[in-house]
């Protein structure tokens, strides 16, 4: 399994976008542009509806009514980061993978963040339709909001490992 | 007189402590994601392109307190960051482009919140407002851009 993942790494820093990302002076930094704005739009609308989950701020709109205002961009800022981070990823992709911050950040709360936050935009239908949420809900979205302050916490920790 | 703030005792404690920095690093970055994403789903609602069911605002109201409080974190982070290297930070140009594209974007933040009641009680949303809202969320892409920027070109950050 990681020889596979070690194959894919190998590959991925050959391929002419991985070689371009890597060489190139203005590549890298555009490369980065690509995945904060995606970062912002997927962050921004996750936190927005986490923090309505929580009670925190005005509730003009409900959790549920929130949830389907965002649901759109919030996936088309997914696609954006993914797209962005794929490319960040193949400029170094072995020099990551032996990361142990990077490991943590993909390995660990990436996946769970993620998985997190589908169960929670799945639930807020239901937790989302009075103006107040129920506990469950406040519980559910402070959960989120932590899961993605270790994942970026552990980016913050890749320069460092 | 900048080099002066970096060598004040608490500033030099908290860049020289790395868990202190980091922590700061993580509020900077998920204020700016959190400010900077909501915001832009308003310009897009004003573009046409989000959102279209939901009166303009309602979402308006919902979003820009956050956004504002995201803003204001993020500012304050910022500064703290600033600080523990301030001697190259404060002549660095590429830092004043970024510095300068925030106060523009900002400015353009103000232009569309006051826009919205106006634009709201439209029958149709009018084409000026959306190049505002276009304008507004290009110029908050180009800050992130100028602030990748400098790492690349200054090496600093």
């Amino acid at each position: 399994m990681y020889g596979l993942l070690v194959g894919f790494a190998k590959w991925l820093e050959g391929t002419p976008w991985g070689i371009g990302v890597r060489t190139s002076l203005w590549a890298y930094p555009f490369t980065q542009l690509v995945h904060f704005t995606g970062l912002s739009i997927w962050l921004g609308t996750n936190l927005a509806l986490d923090l309505r989950l929580v009670g925190l701020g005005k509730k003009r709109e409900t959790a549920a009514q929130l949830r389907d205002d965002l649901f759109a961009w919030n996936w088309i800022g997914f696609c954006i980061v993914l797209l962005g981070g794929l490319l960040l990823f193949s400029a170094s992709a072995t020099t990551f993978l032996v990361n142990v911050a990077f490991r943590w950040k993909l390995g660990v709360f990436v996946p769970l963040a993620l998985l997190w936050h589908i169960f929670v935009q799945w639930k807020a239908r239901d937790w989302g339709v009075t103006e107040n949420t129920p506990a469950i809900a406040k519980f559910a979205g402070l959960a989120e909001i932590l899961l993605w302050i270790c994942v970026i916490w552990w980016a913050v920790q890749i320069p460092n490992h | 007189m900048w080099e002066a703030l970096e060598q004040m005792g608490w500033v030099k404690t908290f860049g020289s402590t790395s868990w202190m920095y980091a922590s700061v690093s993580v509020i900077h970055y998920l204020t700016m994601f959190w400010f900077i994403g909501s915001m832009a789903v308003v310009n897009l609602r004003v573009m046409g392109v989000a959102a279209s069911k939901r009166d303009l605002k309602d979402l308006a109201a919902q979003i820009y307190p956050w956004a504002w409080t995201g803003l204001v974190l993020a500012s304050i982070s910022g500064f703290f960051m600033f600080l523990t290297d301030a001697g190259d930070w404060a002549p660095d140009p590429v830092f004043h482009i970024k510095l300068g594209l925030i106060v523009t974007s900002i400015a353009f933040a103000i232009f569309v919140q006051r826009g919205v009641p106006k634009w709201a009680s439209e029958p149709k949303m009018p084409t000026s407002a959306k190049v505002i809202a276009g304008i507004a969320l290009l110029l908050w892409i180009l800050t992130i851009l100028s602030a990748s920027e400098i790492p690349a070109m200054e090496g600093l950050g």
